[in-house]
């Protein structure tokens, strides 16, 4: 937050990236860098969309496509990137289809989001902004991932069927 | 003074330091949340835990001035004095001081320290408040104590609450006790400067936070997943002395290894010191007569593992001498010595820690136990139990065979809390008992909870960790030694036992139409904890040990993953916990 103030007049800036056709973006703050989607190790008994266990540089962290989760159909051609983010001091590595730009939004240009009836939880998402034509929702992460991914993972463990061999 | 109470004394300022860190974290949160009613209780332990042990040690001087502090905190946490600024930084000033105290006494163990000081100028600061002038010139005073002088002056000032007289009249009291025990200020001040000088040089240890130690041997470890890559690609080179500077490389890397897994292993040593007032405390108030002899008590552990340990093994004394040792009549009566014996010992074996407490008490007694958890609904009525599952009993939640609940033990935290803490650490507990001759406890621990030896086996393309020391055997079992049956499942026919035998196929919930016949597979026999059983895996790659690394909170639900690993090329592994991943398939069977 502070870097964000000092350098940038009170604007926070946000990390665009691409998932199918959609653009999406998250405080840059939170990002810890952007990598090339490394071998990973599956981990039975989770949602599909949560990919394994990587090794970054030493440290085991979680991967996760962000694309599965939010039900979007991966793009065609992209090069699929994993975006490292720190969430609450924990780092977890999301898979996007493209990183694209780094944004610094007029606070003019943000809005709230529409309130849409909908059956997906959409409180996930912070903010709309309108660029050039394109709209850029801003994603609260450890919400779309995190905390609910919690509760997924431990039920989907809860639920596996007793299959005695 | 003899060594052991230095040993105490010194463990005990290394202790207070640590107490007085955090406590100084709490006060300046609870300064920005005044409300935080948790904070205050934490507070209120530690200044509580500060005195005791300060007591218990023998440092008069900080266990009065503890105990003065202390019941001031009582008003704060009461809300009787209102948590104001000026209260913070009283305490902040007091916890300074106590803080001095520990630096001194540091240097000297038998430095008699001038708490008057301190109490003095607080008073010298609320009487000033109090008189509505600040009487004594203000620049006297160290500048620590300014703040709370200026701040005193002005609150009291504009709103002399009922509160804020009560902690005037509070600090006026102490310090009378100051002021009757010892010298003048100005005195104290010069001695410790010279005692501090000399004292740094004999202590030649600094202290390092755990969680850089932690980064080094995380650092260490991909240091050496490093190397092996690096010496697997030299193999296929011819460079000569390419191969031989990895190989050499490759001692030095171990070296390193050895050396930063060392750092974190601490001598039982204070652990052991604490049980000798267990043992007299207990025995003492339930009148009985009970000696420690401790033996081992050099060998080290991994510092997570002792700080873990401690209260299983206080527990475990505690029981000891409250069920074990019988009362002075009943030993004479039986012909032993009037006074019991606890022995407390600690050894290494086969890379294990073996923490041994062995009473020469009157022994558990089976049929009794049986008796007891009939009559308390554990078991059906009638049942009978083998000698060996019946002294397990005592590790069943709710279970104490004493009728009364006593203040010593049989307080809701019992046994089974011992052995699930120990199992935590990936230890396990071992009863041996022999009927009017006592019972010993074996605690066997692993010298340390980072680094694992660990058999890499093969399922589906994907590769898993399984604990060495879960796995009791592992075989090629021929297509005669399974047999399938529908109401239980696969059952492995092992020199004259059956074992439920699982796929981990099946386990991991992959789809049975892979299946392969058994006598393609290895079965790895599992029987460290609860009941055995055998689980079928592809192939076994080999032994290793692998450095545990934690995995994200998201996943740390799954409780049959225990980790992971990077294995030699990279990649993670999950290291699996395979009581854990039967369980579920177990109720379905049963």
């Amino acid at each position: 937050m502070n870097h964000a103030k000092n350098t940038n007049s009170n604007r926070e800036r946000f990390l665009s990236f691409s998932l199918g056709t959609e653009e999406y973006a998250v405080p840059l703050l939170a990002v810890r860098e952007v990598i090339a989607l490394p071998e990973y190790t599956p981990v039975p008994y989770t949602p599909s969309y949560f990919l394994g266990i990587m090794n970054l540089r030493g440290q085991v962290i979680s991967i996760m496509d962000l694309r599965q989760k939010l039900g979007i159909k991966p793009g065609v051609d992209t090069e699929t990137a994993v975006i490292i983010c720190d969430l609450n001091g924990a780092s977890i590595g999301v898979v996007v289809d493209s990183v694209n730009t780094v944004l610094n939004p007029e606070t003019a240009d943000l809005s709230e989001k529409p309130e849409i009836q909908s059956n997906r939880p959409t409180d996930y998402i912070t903010g709309v902004y309108r660029k050039d034509k394109k709209l850029i929702l801003f994603l609260d992460l450890s919400r779309s991932l995190s905390l609910e991914d919690h509760a997924a993972v431990r039920k989907s463990a809860e639920v596996r069927a007793p299959k005695a061999a | 003074m003899d060594d052991f109470e230095k040993e105490l004394k010194v463990g005990f300022l290394e202790e207070a330091s640590q107490l007085l860190a955090d406590a100084e974290q709490c006060f300046l949160a609870l300064e920005s949340n005044p409300q935080d009613g948790a904070m205050l209780d934490k507070i209120f332990r530690l200044a509580h835990n500060l005195k005791g042990s300060s007591k218990a040690v023998g440092f008069e001087d900080i266990g009065v001035f503890t105990h003065r502090f202390e019941s001031f905190l009582l008003k704060v946490k009461n809300g009787e004095i209102p948590v104001s600024s000026s209260v913070i930084s009283l305490l902040l000033v007091c916890n300074d001081h106590i803080r001095s105290m520990v630096d001194i006494l540091k240097a000297d163990l038998d430095a008699r320290i001038d708490s008057s000081a301190l109490m003095e100028q607080i008073e010298s600061a609320s009487h000033g408040a109090q008189a509505e002038e600040g009487a004594e010139s203000a620049d006297e005073e160290p500048t620590g104590l300014q703040a709370v002088h200026d701040v005193h002056e002005e609150e009291v000032f504009e709103a002399p609450t009922p509160e804020e007289v009560e902690l005037i009249r509070l600090v006026n009291h102490s310090f009378d006790v100051g002021v009757a025990e010892v010298a003048p200020v100005r005195e104290s001040a010069p001695v410790v400067k010279t005692v501090a000088a000399p004292a740094t040089a004999p202590d030649e240890s600094i202290r390092v936070s755990l969680a850089r130690l932690e980064k080094l041997i995380n650092s260490v470890g991909e240091l050496v997943i490093l190397q092996t890559v690096l010496r697997e690609q030299s193999m296929t080179s011819n460079a000569h002395l390419l191969r031989k500077t990895i190989h050499q490389m490759g001692k030095v890397t171990k070296e390193v290894q050895d050396i930063s897994m060392s750092l974190r292993m601490v001598p039982l040593k204070q652990t052991f010191q604490k049980m000798q007032r267990i043992v007299r405390d207990t025995s003492g108030m339930l009148g009985k007569k009970v000696g420690l002899v401790t033996s081992g008590d050099d060998t080290e552990l991994d510092k997570t593992v002792l700080e873990n340990i401690s209260d299983p093994l206080v527990h475990l004394i505690r029981n000891a001498c409250d069920h074990g040792i019988e009362s002075p009549e009943s030993r004479l009566a039986s012909g032993k010595p009037e006074s019991g014996t606890v022995k407390l010992n600690a050894y290494h074996q086969s890379g294990k820690l073996v923490i041994e407490v062995k009473d020469d008490g009157g022994g558990i007694d089976g049929v009794k136990l049986t008796a007891k958890a009939i009559e308390k609904g554990i078991l059906k009525p009638g049942t009978v139990l083998p000698e060996q599952e019946a002294i397990h009993l005592i590790f069943h939640p709710g279970f104490s065979t004493k009728s009364q609940v006593t203040e010593v033990s049989g307080r809701g935290v019992g046994m089974d809390v011992v052995k699930t803490n120990i199992e935590a650490l990936q230890g396990e507990v071992q009863v041996e008992t022999v009927l009017g001759e006592g019972t010993t406890f074996k605690v066997v621990l692993p010298l340390t909870l980072a680094i694992i030896d660990g058999m890499v086996v093969q399922n589906e393309g994907c590769r898993f960790v399984v604990p060495l020391s879960h796995v009791h055997e592992t075989l090629k079992p021929s297509s005669d030694d399974v047999k399938h049956t529908t109401t239980m499942g696969e059952v492995l026919l092992l020199r004259g036992e059956n074992l439920p035998l699982y796929r981990l196929n099946t386990l991991l919930g992959h789809k049975k139409s892979a299946l392969k016949a058994a006598n393609e597979q290895i079965a790895m026999v599992i029987r460290y904890a609860g009941n055995p059983f055998a689980v079928l895996v592809d192939d076994i790659l080999g032994q290793q040990q692998v450095v545990i690394k934690e995995v994200g909170q998201e996943i740390q639900s799954l409780k049959w993953m225990s980790g992971s690993a990077i294995l030699g090329d990279g990649k993670p592994a999950i290291i699996i916990e395979m009581n854990e991943l039967v369980k579920p398939s177990r109720k379905g069977a049963a």
